[in-house]
Order: C-alpha cells, then sequence, then structure tokens
C-alpha cells in the first residue's frame, strides 16, 4: 500500500475556482460575512496542518514546538507594523526572516536528539515561546491581553465586516501559496531525502548524505510557511494572542494531521479545515436544545469540542491509521482492482 | 543568609513535586519506549480522586484523613492508568509512535470529560492547618508543607528503588528498560512488568496531583499539563529511564527555578530550557541515563 495515486489535477482546479469566485456568487453558503469569516480561519489551520505534515508526516519529525513558529509569525507580523509601521507586505517578509532564525537556532539544539526525546525537547522550546509572550518582555507583547494589530497601518480593503471577503481571499491565497510550496518542496530531490529520512534514516547517511541538514531544512521551511499562515492570522484574527502559542496548538494540528491522513498533502489541509469548523461548530452545539436537555453528565463534556475530536483521534489512531486519506486511497485501490481478484 | 534557606526549601519542596511527576514518564519511557503525554491527565484524575476522599471520605483537615486521602489520590492515578495501557496501549504492540499519539487523544478526551464536569475553576482541596505553618530555622520560617512534598518524595523514591532492587518484578522491569526484546526472549512475561509500570507511574503522578493540589490551594482539570512539560524536562536532563536520574534532575531544576525566580523575577522558565540545551548539547543521554545500544 505504498502506491501514492496523483489525484485529479481538474478537480483541484474547480474546487479552488469554486472558493475562488464563491463570496461573488451572491448564493451558496458563502454568500455571508459570517461564513467567510469561518472559512478564512479553516483555510489557515489547513495551511498551517500542512506545514506541520511537511514535518512530521514528510520528513518523520514529531516536533511539539510547531506553535511556536505559527506565533511567532503572528506577533512579529503584528509588532512589525505597529511598532516600525511598514507595509504589511514587509512586516510579513521580515516575520518570516526572523522567524526561519528562530528555526534555525532551535532546530540546531533538539535536532540532535530524535524520536521521543525530540518531541520533548521540542515541547519544551515552545512553552519557552508562551512564556515569553506571556511574560511581556520589554512590553512586546502585552502578555495575555493579546495585541491587537493597528487597524490604521493595514490597507483599507482588509478592514470592516462588509471586506471579510479580502480577508477570505488573502486566507485562500496563503492556503494556495502553501499548498504549491509544500508540493513543490516533496516533488524536488530534497523533498526525497526527506521521505528517506521517515523510512529509514541510516540508510541515508549510508549514502552519503548527512541527515542533520536535511532534517534542519525541513524543520526551517516548514517554520517559515508556518509564519506565513502566522501573519495571515494576525490580520484575519485582528490581534495576536498568546492562544496561538500555546501546546495546545502543536497538539491541535498533530490531531489535524492524524485526522487527514499523514500520507497526502490535501489529507493534512482537509483535516485542518474540518478540525477548525468543527471546533467553531461544536462549541454551537452547546447552546443547541437538544443539548440543554441532557443530564449534565453527559451534556458537560458534549460541550468541549476536544471531547469528540478526542475519540475521534483515538479511534482513528487505533483501528484507522491513514486517516481521511488512507481510507480514501485505500478505497480507490481497492476499486481500480476489482477485476484483478 | 535566612532567605537563601527559605528559598533553597521551597526549591526542594518544588523539586520533589516535579520528581513524582517524572519518576512515572521516566520508568514507563524506560521500559515501553513510550512517550506519555497522558502522565498529566494521571495527575489530574488523582488529583480529583484526593479531592473527593478529602471532603467525602475522610476528614482532609485532620493528618491522617490528608494522608489516606493522598493514598486514594494515589489509587486513582495508578487504576487510571492500568485502564489505559489495558484498553488502549496493549492494542497497540510495537506501534511506538501510535501508542503516543494514542496517549494525547485520551489526554484530550479525558481532559474534556473533567472539564465538562468540573468547570476549570480551581476546587478548594482541605489540608491539616499545620502544612500553613512555620518552622523555625535560625532566623528563617520554612513552611511545613514543603517538608511533607519533600518525605513523601524520598519515601516514594525509596520504596521504588527497593521494589527495582529486591523483588522478581523489579528485576524483570530494571531487565526491560536495559533490552526488552532479550526479556521477552527469554520466555517472561514482560506485560505483567508493563502494567506494574504504569500503574507505579499513575500511582506515584495521582500522588503528586494531590500535593500540587495542597501547592497551588486547589485542584482544577488543567493543572496536569503545565506540570507535564516540567516533567519532560527533568526526564530529559536526568537521563531516559534512570530513576536516580530523575531525582537528582528534579532536585536541581526545582532549586535553581526558586532560587532565579527570587533574583530575577519570570526568568526561571528560562534558565531551566537553557540547561535543557546545555545538557543535550553535550550530553545528550541525560545526566545519568546510559547510551542506548
Amino acid at each position: 500500500m505504498t502506491l501514492r495515486w496523483k489525484y485529479s489535477k481538474h478537480f483541484l482546479a474547480l474546487l479552488v475556482a469554486y472558493f475562488a469566485v464563491a463570496p461573488l456568487l451572491g448564493f451558496g453558503f458563502l454568500k455571508g460575512p459570517g461564513m467567510q469569516q469561518t472559512f478564512a480561519v479553516a483555510f489557515l489551520w489547513g495551511a498551517l496542518a500542512l506545514t506541520y505534515d511537511l514535518l512530521f508526516g514528510f520528513t518523520g519529525l514529531l516536533s511539539f514546538g510547531h506553535a511556536l513558529f505559527f506565533a511567532s509569525g503572528v506577533y512579529m507580523t503584528t509588532i512589525f507594523v505597529n511598532r516600525l509601521e511598514v507595509n504589511i507586505i514587509i512586516a510579513g517578509f521580515l516575520a518570516v526572516l526572523g522567524t526561519m532564525l528562530i528555526a534555525v537556532i532551535v532546530g540546531a539544539f533538539s535536532l540532535r536528539t530524535t524520536g521521543i526525546t525530540f518531541a520533548m525537547v521540542t515541547l519544551a522550546f515552545g512553552e519557552l515561546g508562551r512564556v515569553f509572550i506571556e511574560r511581556n518582555f520589554w512590553n512586546l507583547s502585552q502578555g495575555d491581553n493579546g495585541l491587537p494589530i493597528n487597524a490604521e497601518l493595514l490597507p483599507q480593503f482588509l478592514i470592516g465586516v462588509l471586506n471579510t471577503k479580502f480577508l477570505y481571499w488573502l486566507a485562500l491565497l496563503v492556503l494556495i501559496t502553501v499548498y504549491i510550496s509544500v508540493w513543490w518542496l516533496t516533488e524536488t530531490s530534497a523533498g526525497r531525502v526527506f521521505a528517506a529520512l521517515r523510512d529509514n534514516e541510516l540508510r541515508v547517511s549510508v549514502i552519503g548524505l548527512k541527515p542533520s541538514r536535511f532534517k534542519l531544512l525541513s524543520f526551517t521551511i516548514s517554520a517559515a510557511l508556518a509564519s506565513i499562515c502566522g501573519g495571515a492570522m494576525a490580520i484575519v484574527a485582528g490581534s495576536a494572542s498568546p492562544r496561538f502559542a500555546t501546546a495546545d496548538v502543536t497538539i491541535a494540528l498533530l490531531l489535524m494531521v492524524i485526522l487527514g491522513g499523514t500520507v497526502s498533502r490535501w489529507g493534512a489541509v482537509l483535516g485542518g479545515m474540518i478540525y477548525s469548523i468543527a471546533s467553531t461548530r461544536l462549541q454551537d452545539l452547546n447552546q443547541a436544545e437538544l443539548v440543554g436537555k441532557l443530564p449534565k453528565i453527559i451534556s458537560g463534556p458534549l460541550s468541549e469540542p476536544t471531547f469528540i475530536l478526542g475519540l475521534i483521534f483515538i479511534l482513528i489512531v487505533m483501528f484507522a491509521p491513514g486517516g481521511l486519506s488512507g481510507a480514501y486511497y485505500r478505497a480507490r485501490f481497492k476499486y481500480l482492482n476489482r477485476n484483478t481478484k | 543568609m535566612d532567605t537563601f534557606i527559605l528559598i533553597l526549601t521551597t526549591g526542594i519542596g518544588l523539586g520533589a513535586l516535579y520528581f513524582l511527576v517524572a519518576c512515572g514518564l521516566t520508568l514507563i519511557y524506560g521500559i515501553m519506549g513510550v512517550l506519555n503525554f497522558a502522565h498529566g491527565t494521571f495527575l489530574t484524575v488523582g488529583a480529583f480522586c484526593g479531592v473527593w476522599a478529602a471532603t467525602h471520605l475522610f476528614d482532609g483537615t485532620t493528618t491522617l484523613g490528608y494522608f489516606l486521602s493522598l493514598l486514594v489520590g494515589g489509587l486513582g492515578g495508578g487504576l487510571f492508568a492500568l485502564l489505559m495501557e489495558q484498553l488502549v496501549i496493549v492494542r497497540l504492540y510495537e506501534r511506538h509512535m501510535d501508542q503516543a499519539l494514542v496517549t494525547v487523544g485520551v489526554a484530550l478526551f479525558v481532559g474534556a470529560i473533567l472539564s465538562g464536569w468540573f468547570s476549570n475553576d480551581l476546587r478548594l482541596l482541605p489540608s491539616p492547618p499545620w502544612f500553613t505553618d512555620t518552622f523555625e530555622l535560625g532566623k528563617s520560617y520554612l513552611p511545613k508543607d514543603r517538608f511533607v512534598y519533600f518525605g513523601v518524595s524520598i519515601s516514594l523514591l525509596i520504596l521504588l528503588l527497593a521494589l527495582l532492587k529486591f523483588t522478581r518484578i523489579g528485576l524483570i522491569i530494571r531487565a526491560g528498560v536495559e533490552n526488552r526484546n532479550m526479556v521477552s526472549a527469554l520466555g517472561i512475561n514482560v506485560r505483567l512488568a508493563f502494567s506494574t509500570v504504569f500503574f507505579l507511574g499513575g500511582l506515584a503522578a495521582g500522588i503528586s496531583g494531590v500535593l500540587i493540589g495542597t501547592y497551588q490551594g486547589g485542584v482544577s482539570p488543567l493543572m496536569g499539563g503545565s506540570y507535564l512539560i516540567y516533567g519532560f524536562i527533568v526526564v530529559v536532563i536526568g537521563g531516559m529511564g534512570s530513576l536516580p536520574g530523575t531525582a537528582l534532575s528534579a532536585l536541581i531544576i526545582g532549586v535553581l527555578r526558586q532560587f532565579v525566580n527570587y533574583y530575577a523575577p519570570g526568568l526561571g522558565d528560562f534558565v531551566i530550557i537553557l540547561i535543557l540545551a546545555g545538557v543535550l548539547l553535550f550530553r545528550p543521554q541525560g545526566l545519568l541515563g546510559k547510551v542506548s545500544s
């Protein structure tokens, strides 16, 4: 089952085209600003899940510190816009450079370890980032209060409820950019080495390639892409807050990637979008009348999105490795081989 | 000098709590190669069992009642750990990555149940009034509860070491940490050792949950997560799988964190991470860890 089917490019192009024009159509579920905002956030989580998949699914590095780079993108973009009063594009670019610098340093240390120790060490670095933000050093991050991005310094078409569709397009653009970058990267020879590292690191070093360099490359690129998502999130969410830096974010990313399946790029994006939409929707379920009538012993946990998502996660890990895309590929494999039996 | 002794005592008390969290992690990792993300949940479950026992079963404000509740908390954590191992971990035998992932799922799932049942506010944990008293040493006044944490940790460390050293199951566990495949190849039932380790780890985590509840002034469903991270750091610095290493590094981390936070407020966590980075650079296997073959 190591076959990697090339999905239908036409279908993908059609889907992107639909999502691109959907806010203009005047009908369908994406015509209102509320849904557009939900989808803008979902696109960004999908893109972020893909950057995590590059690290975890494609290179086999189980990092628990990915939130650090996302948060660094969110905060650096906000701080550069607010303090330096530069154009948002320049601020985002500087944020990516800054994040890559952090990633190289963190990676150089943590990649000395492997496997489970690597997971613990990256978790510790991620927590360091969260503590740094919450403690509000040099009054940079404003701690728990969060740091609103100064709306007057942003292009005016990104401000206001009526302009939500521009946020939607921005998020979609980021998703497409990240998708194409990861696509291109995983098809290059460096990307092949990433996959080889995941499958058998010893063989890679026997060939004469240095595993640590390729791991650091994968680590840094995925951090850079995550910071792009972070920069966009700063604009879409309107402010930077410490919740972007918690280990919960990384765990959510892990959930998304497992849900969608690590074997494919689209799986991670789909997993991220489903998770994002589900966690907003499941919170609404709390207010629904049906749930309100249940005894608290059931309705209490049901109002926590991680109750259902955690359960799904456990079931997928135990019984359906490969997640949604794995299930799709299995079904397709069966379908294509239906006559050979 | 007085403050020095005071900070040293509180640091040792904190280190004792870290040790209780970390010793289960290090044993479970040592024998099974599983990074247990649900360890914080063991802690929280134990803490809630302890609160229940201290309010409904015994009188937590008496010394005996408190220690009995501590025991109930430990048993709660241990039985929960055993349940998780039997229901989930056993089914993923030899799939290490999936075992680690599934513990993340358990942590989320059970965390959601606890948050749903008990809100995320601090829930008061009764403790004997003498815990808040101070103990006079020279000119410094030392809070007595820190000595309790330290005493419980030391007793548990001695108990665990004795168990590992002098019993048959301890021998199997030690052999399993050394070379798991060899032990099963010799026809010894390693599964039993796995379950024992999970139970003991859960027990220690549950006890630490109750003590942390006393230390923080209450328990909440969110308390496990923050201590889990310190547990990880302590385990990595001490050397994965080494019990004495874990005790040593927990002590170092606890004391250092208190000192740095006193002289440079807020920098304690940074110094800990710097030490972690230093240890990884110069001694990747940890202070007392063995180089894995």
